[in-house]
């Protein structure tokens, strides 16, 4: 089982040569133009000149997007910048349980594979590689998304090709865009929401009397997202934010985040919810302390905690001055907690496969870890991906997907909480745990009132 | 022997002239051009307003603020724009672009305010501030940020290539005019130079196979007649060739 790289090969980075904006938008434009009905003989012709096979090609005309021996799901995530742990470890997690299923003789005797592109984190080499997968690789079904910016600008390509079923399914985003109309319906979520992250944080600093909690975010959809989230639960204890700072969506770790630090102790806050990706997270809860802004600080899931954590105290003599503050909301159990079954299972198959992301996408060095949040995540997502395209039986055909995903009743995906779906519940799981450093690692935090009181 | 003087006010008349005409047209052109690109920026600014302000009125209706700074965030990439927020119509901020905070002036602002407004925000710049209504106003309203360093920018650069233009064609222009002019002035320097030979020694016959009389023009006709004068003074009868001057 071997993750495929695109035809020539994928976008690295910065969008360069090997599949330039121009081409790309010839066919989206194209795309656009024509009915969606004929997009498939369009790509099937394609097909053709790239070289591939008759049954193949006979299969894309169908509107398959699988074939006899595989099934092929398409991913733009980020591989490269200053997010690209996020893309990384989901792949390695959902690789893991792929490889597996693979080895076994795959799904209804289909391999399946991912077909990967890189979008840096960045919206419009999201919505381009989406349509290169849609209409050039012609996949199955569009799988394991990274980040809200760029999966809020692609949720108005799948409204538009929403003849073809296809599907985003378990994106790494607890926005609501892809839970709510217009564009719920294309979209199937497997993680608890921000809105549920952001309540549950709040709710316990609330409760332990931090009522002043002020925000620092990401200026865009994601950060917005969470704001929003942050916002709506203090409403519901009558608060208001009690300030706000942001930073743009590729700051590195290395930048400063003085200015924002001084801005929130302009205005005394109790804590800080953070809604960003690590490395400016980090940057900010290193500056906070640096310039004693001495509070909790908050983190959603899609920081990266262990990202995170490894920024902070990478070569610090006195990490634990920059971590004691630190919470982190977890959409996903402990990866410690070996008495809970998926986890065992998630962490045999990361020892057992150690997948790794194709050389030619990571431009950018990167130390993966043994185990972490977002490959958990990602080696669920994969876990329950699979059990969808059983249930899909012996002739997978996308028109069946939307169905094969409401039969999902009450199912065990190894982890205490059981996962529905239907028409109206387009969100598998809604727990959310919260995690404090201790010892250079996240740990379940059981009291609030003992540690931030 | 050098025309200056006979040509030295006409000369100074030419470049007073091309003068005027490439000031006036600078000037003239300097106004329109500021007038008319501030305006369009400005228009172009109140229609980016307007249409985020229809395209988000559903999206705020529905609290999808994700999606509001989403389509905030594509309207910023339009060059010129350096700043977007949307106040709800209790004037709390639902959207904006500002890092690493939203400045006091904005803060302390009317947000209902739709006119246009100039704004020099610390750290960031001079702006021109136009605002648009959400749902007339009662969803909230829409505020676009135009740098206008960048407007300025590109006024000084249409305005340049305008007054660059101008000012070849001035060049040009008095090149040409002294290239006619010193045209005009060489024949009538060797008139002159003729004129003060016959003065000197109107008898040498020489004087008389000077390639200067066998000109058909005004230039050529005063030699023939300086040499008729000349030798008619001097008791000599007229040579036939300057019968063409009478």
């Amino acid at each position: 089982m071997q993750s495929s790289p695109g035809p020539g090969a994928p976008h690295r980075g910065s969008w360069g040569p090997l599949v330039t904006r121009k081409s790309v938008m010839r066919s989206g434009l194209a795309a656009l133009l024509v009915a969606p009905f004929t997009a498939s003989s369009l790509a099937a012709g394609r097909g053709q000149e790239s070289g591939g096979s008759d049954a193949e090609s006979s299969d894309v005309a169908e509107g398959r997007g699988a074939t006899d021996e595989e099934i092929v799901l398409g991913v733009s995530a980020a591989f490269s910048g200053p997010s690209r742990g996020l893309g990384t470890e989901l792949y390695r997690g959902a690789m893991a349980y792929f490889n597996n299923v693979n080895e076994n003789g795959g799904i209804e005797g289909r391999r399946v594979s991912l077909k990967l592109y890189d979008d840096g984190y960045q919206p419009d080499p999201c919505v381009q590689n989406t349509m290169r997968l849609m209409l050039e690789d012609k996949v199955f079904l569009l799988f394991g998304y990274v980040g809200t910016p760029t999966v809020t600008r692609v949720l108005p390509i799948l409204k538009k090709f929403q003849d073809e079923n296809i599907f985003l399914f378990f994106p790494f985003t607890g926005a609501q865009p892809q839970r709510e109309p217009p564009y719920g319906e294309f979209a199937f979520n497997l993680r608890a929401s921000y809105n549920q992250e952001t309540a549950g944080l709040v709710d316990n600093l609330v409760q332990i009397g931090r009522r002043r909690i002020a925000v620092f975010y990401q200026i865009d959809a994601y950060g917005r997202s969470g704001w929003a989230g942050v916002r709506a639960a203090l409403a519901s204890h009558g608060e208001r934010l009690a300030g706000e700072a942001t930073y743009s969506r590729g700051e590195k770790f290395t930048g400063s985040m003085r200015k924002q630090v001084e801005i929130l102790q302009g205005v005394s806050p109790d804590a800080v919810i953070c809604i960003g990706a690590y490395a400016a997270c980090a940057a900010f809860a290193r500056d906070a302390v640096d310039f004693g802004l001495d509070v909790p600080i908050a983190n959603l899931s899609f920081v990266g905690s262990e990202n995170l954590l490894k920024l902070l105290t990478e070569g610090q003599d006195d990490a634990e001055r920059y971590t004691r503050q630190l919470i982190n909301s977890q959409v996903v159990p402990s990866y410690e907690d070996t008495s809970i079954p998926a986890v065992q299972e998630y962490r045999d198959l990361m020892t057992r496969y150690d997948p790794q992301v194709p050389a030619d996408l990571m431009q950018e060095e990167y130390a993966p870890f043994p185990y972490s949040f977002g490959s958990l995540e990602g080696f669920l997502n994969a876990k329950l991906m699979g059990e969808i395209l059983r249930r899909l039986g012996p002739n997978p055909d996308r028109a069946g997907l939307e169905e094969a995903v409401f039969s999902i009743e009450d199912f065990d995906l190894g982890i205490s909480e059981r996962v529905s779906f239907g028409p109206d519940r387009r969100q598998g799981l809604q727990s959310v745990y919260h995690t404090v450093v201790e010892d250079g690692r996240f740990v379940p935090l059981d009291d609030w009132g003992a540690r931030f009181g | 022997m050098r025309i200056r003087r006979l040509f030295k006010w006409t000369r100074f008349g030419i470049f007073a002239v091309f003068g005027l005409i490439v000031l006036s047209t600078s000037i003239l052109c300097i106004y329109t051009v500021d007038t008319e690109l501030s305006a369009e920026y400005e228009v172009n600014t109140q229609n980016i307003a307007k249409t985020i302000a229809d395209s988000s009125a559903g999206i705020l209706l529905n609290q999808n603020l994700a999606t509001l700074q989403s389509l905030v965030d594509q309207f910023l990439e339009v060059q010129g724009i350096r700043y977007i927020y949307i106040t709800s119509e209790t004037g709390e901020f639902l959207a904006h672009t500002f890092v690493p905070g939203i400045p006091e002036e904005i803060l302390e602002s009317e947000h209902s305010n739709t006119a246009p407004v100039e704004r020099s925000l610390p750290g960031m710049g001079d702006f021109i501030e136009v605002g648009s209504p959400i749902l007339a106003g009662v969803a909230g309203t829409v505020h676009v940020g135009m740098d206008l360093d960048v407007v300025a920018l590109k006024i000084q650069r249409a305005i340049g290539q305008q007054v660059y233009l101008i000012s070849v064609m001035l060049v040009l222009g008095v090149l040409a005019s002294i290239w006619f002019v010193n045209l005009a002035a060489k024949p009538l320097g060797e008139l002159l130079a003729y004129a003060v030979e016959l003065a000197k020694d109107g008898e040498k016959d020489e004087l008389g196979e000077r390639e200067l009389l066998t000109r058909d023009d005004e230039v050529g006709h005063l030699a023939r007649l300086f040499l008729h004068v000349s030798r008619q003074g001097a008791g000599r009868g007229l040579p036939t060739s300057v019968s063409g001057t009478e």
